[in-house]
């Protein structure tokens, strides 16, 4: 017993503990560290770009002499204040398009999860064997770089002068902007009743709108209350337009008699700068059969744009608000180089649009 | 009479001094409250309880939570000593108590086993042990100390009356549960399994003449009699919990990990509150195993060891179930250290015995850096607490010009946000006790805290953008922001900055259209006699529990029920040592 009970616990403790390696992923961790396929080649990759081990992610590439490393950390990870570097890579999924012996196409889907949701990304790998091991190709892309200009601003701006510095903000002595709503469609989709829009600012001074519904039941009781939240400009210059949408989740049309909508605004300091061209935009199916809105953003200010976030509004042939879709979009708007942006449409609605209008806010990490 | 310093044991007196003295100073230095995860959660609930005594029901979190979904008695007992010395200093008093109860209790339950200085050596070594060090300056957990300590207590008086049948026993280990439960129940649950099953084996073992039938219908009894009266006395709690058993989704924690996985999780919850104890583990392994009556409580750490290993083994996955991603196993590698101590303390007396003052030495290098490292490891671990930031500004602003008409969400404030709850009037739609949540835009999601949103990735960040969507509903005005990762979700979703803290480590951020916050109607709030038995039964149980220790003293009947140890029949595993 004396030796029999000591041997009994640690052999056990080791069989546990063995047991919990192999069923905690320890196995699929140890394949991870070896690129003996072109899909063990992707993940170690993907793994080391998730723990941020650039320089090892960086070595593994099998062009590493032709990629510089901030580049590639910058594809992955974002630059310039970008929604990636908002982010963190979560997980991916990856599955082969075509193998031989010497090289692979894998596609991969980066699951992010950013400051503003969950953020997907999906890419196609280049992976070549060499010797006993593959390497991922990363592709290479040239960075856009725009002569030294001056680019000179001349754009309005409003600045408030408020009564004092211990004054709160949102306490003031002047009359709010006027904005209206100009227009209300309610429409049920199969999980939510959606209501779309636009709001207009009327006033000669900038105004900070926020768009509430409330639905309300065939007694007059309160159904549901929300609120455009992103989906929509806050700031909107004199005489701007946005368009807005409001999501009531589980909620049917049947349930509902009335909506009451709620504009509140707010005098806000502002400007016209930095102005954001939306250029080449059209309509068009990707591979997957998905609607997507494309097109392109170009800064013409001298700063950087850090997040672009794109609001579309769809109109039918009379004129009237169908849909509204946002996205944000995952790189940085530098001076004077165009982004392209992609938001999706539903399929049902895609048939019936006959314009569309984008409009694009935008987050500054040194000027919210 | 033995006469040697080496071979007599040391009063139990001196180790309580010499706990004050390596443990108060940095309790005086308050460093709990900025080192660890709970500390300011707990002085939290107590400075409700200081405001509201027999009102449980507290509006500053969740838009409004009932306290008895947590026993109350630490931080009723934190209230009381605030009137006196302040929330603050209350809270390192209640703390300091608990590790002077620890220590007695380590002595009274290794007496159990072994003899008088193996016990004293066991309750000297708790006074460095890595995990008291991990569960106060790291962790927090006041109450599952406070708890364990008291239970601890308790079990000589069950040992007592399931061998002996002495009323005393009964009596006294009953209400010491009691009072136990009230500070944790699920510190006693737990122990009733690991600690108590021991120590009934051995009042078996020692019954004598006695009936085996006689020993298990007493115990049975104890037990039953403290269900009963755990049941009376937490009865809010239970109500709570059947209302509202916990069905959120699971929450992540580092102490379900496989610690094979990852470095810095084996460091926090093996290396740290074990320290040197791991190179006595054969030793511990051997003397457990050599003498019969030492098996059971071998038997008892093996078992509290593999669920203090959390994912490492698959044990608590198959014991527990689904409610394994329910609790934390960091409490159990207590309850293993605990557990250990009587061998150690065997291990020692072995050690001194044979080396005299080179064991001596070598005894106390392993004390100090066993302590040393875990307070080390509150500078050196990547897991940094939040709980030192300053809050005053934050605070300041909430409590004037009728802010606290709205509710407010703190972003990046980590563990600072119980901080800014205790001394604000205003209530906030978050907060940093995971089992109280009942807000769908939290509990639908599989993240904590909103404050640490983007530590649960894209769970944390919908729980916080669903949270934000209706923060009309709510009256969630105002958002103060110390991770300038949140500021694009905020900026987007309508709200704008309007004040900067500390040279902009904090930033406030308010939103226009939002109406002052009316209250939230719950099914959660207690009855008022809910809240009267809540701040009378368990408080009172404590007083009980003193006054029998003051007017029964028991010191010298426990001598007389001591066992000697080695048992005659059983063979020497160590003769040096005899």
């Amino acid at each position: 017993m004396k030796y029999f009970v000591p041997l009994l616990i640690t052999a056990a403790t080791v069989v546990l503990i063995a047991i919990a390696w192999v069923n905690s992923g320890g196995m699929e961790r140890e394949r991870m560290r070896s690129s003996r396929t072109s899909e063990e080649a992707v993940r170690l990759l993907l793994t080391q770009a998730q723990a941020r081990n650039w320089d090892r992610a960086h070595a593994l590439l099998a062009n590493a002499s032709d990629v510089e490393k901030s580049a590639f950390v910058a594809d992955l990870a974002g630059s310039n204040g970008s929604l990636l570097t908002f982010a963190n890579l979560e997980n991916f999924d990856l599955w082969p398009l075509h193998k031989t012996d010497r090289e692979a196409s894998m596609r991969v889907k980066l699951h992010y999860s950013t400051a503003v949701g969950p953020l997907e990304d999906v890419r196609d790998l280049k992976v070549q064997h060499e010797g006993e091991t593959w390497r991922v190709v990363w592709p290479t892309t040239t960075v856009a770089r725009v002569a030294p200009q001056v680019i000179p601003v001349n754009y309005l701006r409003w600045d408030i002068i408020n009564r004092g510095a211990e004054d709160d903000w949102g306490v003031q002595n002047v009359d709010s902007p006027q904005v209206r709503i100009l227009s209300m469609n309610a429409l049920q989709r199969p999980d939510r009743i959606v209501i779309v829009g636009e709001v207009v600012n009327e006033d000669t001074v900038p105004a900070y709108v926020n768009v509430g519904a409330t639905l309300l039941r065939p007694d007059g009781s309160t159904f549901a209350q929300e609120s455009s939240f992103d989906k929509i400009s806050h700031t909107l210059l004199p005489k701007q337009v946005s368009p807005y949408r409001i999501d009531f989740p589980e909620a049917r049309m049947n349930q509902v008699k009335s909506v009451r909508m709620d504009v509140k605004s707010l005098l806000v300091a502002a400007s016209a700068d930095p102005v954001i061209e939306v250029s080449d935009q059209r309509l068009q199916t990707d591979a997957l059969g998905k609607n997507l809105l494309l097109g392109q953003l170009l800064n013409q200010s001298g700063q950087v744009v850090n997040i672009p976030h794109v609001v579309a509004a769809y109109y039918d042939d009379s004129g009237k608000v169908i849909w509204v879709s946002d996205g944000y979009v995952d790189q940085a708007l530098l001076p004077q180089i165009p982004v392209p942006f992609a938001v999706d449409l539903p399929d049902d609605v895609a048939p019936k649009v006959h314009n569309y209008h984008v409009n694009v806010n935008y987050f500054n990490v040194n000027r919210s | 009479m033995e006469t040697t310093f080496f071979r007599r044991p040391i009063p139990l007196a001196a180790i309580l001094l010499l706990a004050v003295v390596v443990h108060g100073p940095l309790l005086l230095m308050e460093l709990p409250l900025n080192t660890s995860y709970d500390a300011n959660l707990h002085v939290f609930f107590a400075s409700h309880y200081a405001h509201h005594w027999f009102d449980p029901w507290n509006e500053k979190w969740f838009a409004g939570f009932s306290q008895t979904t947590y026993p109350p008695l630490a931080h009723y007992w934190i209230a009381i000593f605030s009137y006196v010395v302040g929330l603050r200093m209350a809270y390192m008093l209640v703390q300091m108590i608990a590790i002077l109860l620890l220590v007695a209790g380590v002595y009274r339950f290794a007496r159990l086993f072994v003899s008088e200085r193996a016990a004293s050596y066991a309750a000297l070594f708790t006074v460095f042990l890595g995990t008291v060090a991990f569960l106060v300056y790291s962790a927090g957990q006041l109450s599952t100390l406070l708890s364990a300590s008291i239970y601890l207590l308790a079990l000589p008086y069950f040992y007592q009356w399931s061998r002996t049948a002495h009323w005393r026993g009964l009596v006294k280990g009953v209400v010491l549960i009691l009072v136990a439960a009230s500070v944790h129940h699920v510190t006693l649950l737990f122990g009733s399994f690991l600690f108590a099953l021991p120590v009934l084996w051995l009042a078996l073992a020692d019954r004598g003449e006695r009936s085996v039938f006689a020993v298990l219908g007493r115990a049975v009894f104890f037990a039953v009699l403290a269900g009963i009266g755990v049941g009376v006395v937490l009865l809010p709690y239970w109500i709570a919990i059947l209302k509202h058993p916990i069905e959120q989704m699971p929450i992540p924690h580092a102490s379900r990990s496989n610690f094979l996985l990852n470095i810095n999780y084996a460091i926090n919850y093996f290396f740290i509150p074990y320290g040197a104890m791991i190179v006595a583990f054969p030793a511990i392994l051997w003397l457990g195993s050599a003498n019969r009556r030492l098996r059971p409580l071998l038997l008892g750490f093996w078992v509290a060891f593999l669920f203090g290993l959390g994912g490492t083994t698959p044990i608590p996955k198959w014991v527990f179930g689904r409610a394994f991603e329910i609790l934390t196993y960091e409490r159990f590698t207590l309850s293993a250290a605990v557990l250990a101590l009587p061998l150690v303390g065997l291990f020692a007396e072995y050690l001194l015995d044979r080396y005299r003052s080179a064991a001596v030495a070598g005894l106390a290098v392993c004390c100090v850096l066993t302590m040393g490292l875990a307070l080390g490891w509150l500078a050196w671990s990547p897991f940094k607490t939040l709980s030192s930031l300053n809050v005053d500004q934050v605070t300041d602003f909430l409590n004037r010009d009728g802010h606290d008409k709205y509710r407010y969400l703190t972003l990046g404030f980590g563990n600072a946000l119980p901080k800014v709850s205790t001394y604000t009037t205003a209530n906030s739609v978050d907060g940093e006790y995971n089992s109280a949540r009942l807000l769908p835009e939290m509990t639908r999601y599989g993240a904590a805290q909103l404050t640490s949103a983007k530590y649960f990735g894209t769970a944390g960040m919908e729980s916080l953008r669903a949270m934000l969507k209706h923060a009309n509903n709510y009256g969630l005005k105002f958002i103060f922001v110390h991770e300038p990762y949140y500021e694009p979700m905020v900026a987007f979703a309508g709200w704008r900055k309007v004040e900067t803290y500390d040279y902009g480590s904090v930033t406030v951020w308010s939103k226009d259209d939002v109406s002052p916050a009316r209250p939230i109607q719950s099914d959660a709030m207690p009855a008022p006699w809910e809240g009267l038995l809540w701040g009378t039964l368990p408080l009172g149980s404590s007083i009980l529990a003193i006054l029998l220790a003051l007017l029964f003293p028991d010191r010298a009947r426990v001598r007389e029920t001591v066992v000697e140890f080695p048992a005659p029949t059983e063979e020497i595993y160590a003769r040096e040592a005899r």
